[in-house]
């Protein structure tokens, strides 16, 4: 049938059909969404969400697969851990859990203990002479605290220099 | 808790320039620890001559090889010390450190350079210190000519956890 090359008889039939279910599928798909918030509606979803069993939810759940698809480096990205850290109450929490007695075995003993004793007296004794020289050589304006690399540090909480 | 605890106050001095009181005692560790080794390593080439010659070898302060040697010695303490951390014994022990005039680690040269120029400090009645006292940064003249700062390098935050961790079980202990 040289006459039929290239044209398919079926193509009319086919385009006819598609002229018919397309505006009934868009039909469907109004008449499901005004069906599903018609549901939404009517159920009560707290009531639901009571007989849900959550243990035996959770059980079903695989935690560890979960977590794996986490990616945690975006995720801490996202998060400013520095003022996470500001927000925590560090004596409070040296002084009510076990992290205190884990510092304390392992930072050495009463020579750690006569060293930090020993460094604080003198930065408190570099303070005092530091003022009394102010006064008698009249300062003005206060000094630099720190070096310039190392000042944004040192207001942040200190670092190594 | 009563009392202040180590470091109380101090969280953010770590970078700080470093004051007199420090420096001045961080210097006098490090004359004890350097003459000390140094008589201590006399004392030993004194007993390895014995040992071999038979001979009692004195050594003198006035005589110039011990003198020559005791210089080299001192170049070799101060210049390795803060050439390779930045920190000498007793600067390690008050948590003081060498670094850059711009904060930066200190460079190995610069601290050869501190050590050569640190009896230039001495001169004049010691005038070459008076600028730890006097002046912005704290530094005195070996400071000023080989480009460098000293800066409290100690964890006072980490001396205060272990003061907190420390009290924590006598504190127990006053509640029973």
């Amino acid at each position: 049938m040289p006459i039929l090359n290239g044209v398919d008889p079926l193509d009319g039939l086919r385009r006819a059909g598609k002229r018919v279910t397309d505006p009934l599928e868009s039909l469907a798909q109004s008449v499901a969404q005004h069906v599903v918030e018609l549901v939404v509606h009517a159920v009560d979803l707290n009531a639901l969400l009571q007989q849900v069993d959550l243990d035996a939810l959770l059980a079903r759940v695989d935690v560890n697969e979960f977590l794996a698809r986490v990616d945690v480096s975006a995720l801490l990205d996202r998060v400013d851990v520095n003022e996470v850290l500001r927000r925590v109450d560090v004596d409070a929490l040296v002084a009510e859990t076990d992290l205190g007695a884990v510092i304390a075995q392992s930072s050495g003993g009463l020579a750690t203990e006569a060293l930090d004793a020993a460094r604080s007296s003198a930065v408190g004794l570099d303070g005092f002479v530091d003022r009394w020289v102010g006064r008698v050589v009249r300062r003005r304006h206060p000094l630099p605290v720190a070096p310039p690399a190392l000042l944004d540090a040192a207001d942040h909480g200190g670092t190594q220099a | 808790m009563s009392g202040q605890a180590p470091g109380a106050g101090l969280e953010t001095m770590q970078g700080h320039y470093a004051g007199s009181v420090s420096r001045f005692a961080a210097y006098v560790i490090d004359v004890a620890v350097s003459s000390g080794l140094f008589a201590a390593g006399l004392a030993l080439v004194s007993y390895a001559a014995q040992v071999v010659t038979g001979h009692v070898i004195g050594w003198s302060r006035q005589d110039v090889l011990v003198a020559v040697l005791l210089a080299a010695w001192q170049l070799l303490y101060y210049g390795y010390s803060w050439a390779s951390g930045g920190k000498t014994f007793g600067m390690a022990v008050l948590g003081v450190q060498v670094v850059r005039a711009d904060g930066m680690i200190i460079d190995p040269w610069r601290g050869v350079l501190r050590a050569l120029v640190f009896p230039l400090s001495f001169l004049l009645l010691g005038l070459g210190f008076a600028g730890i006292l006097v002046q912005r940064e704290h530094r005195a003249l070996h400071d000023l000519i080989a480009g460098t700062a000293v800066v409290y390098s100690w964890d006072a935050r980490s001396a205060r956890l272990r003061f907190l961790s420390r009290s924590r079980p006598s504190a127990a202990g006053d509640a029973r």
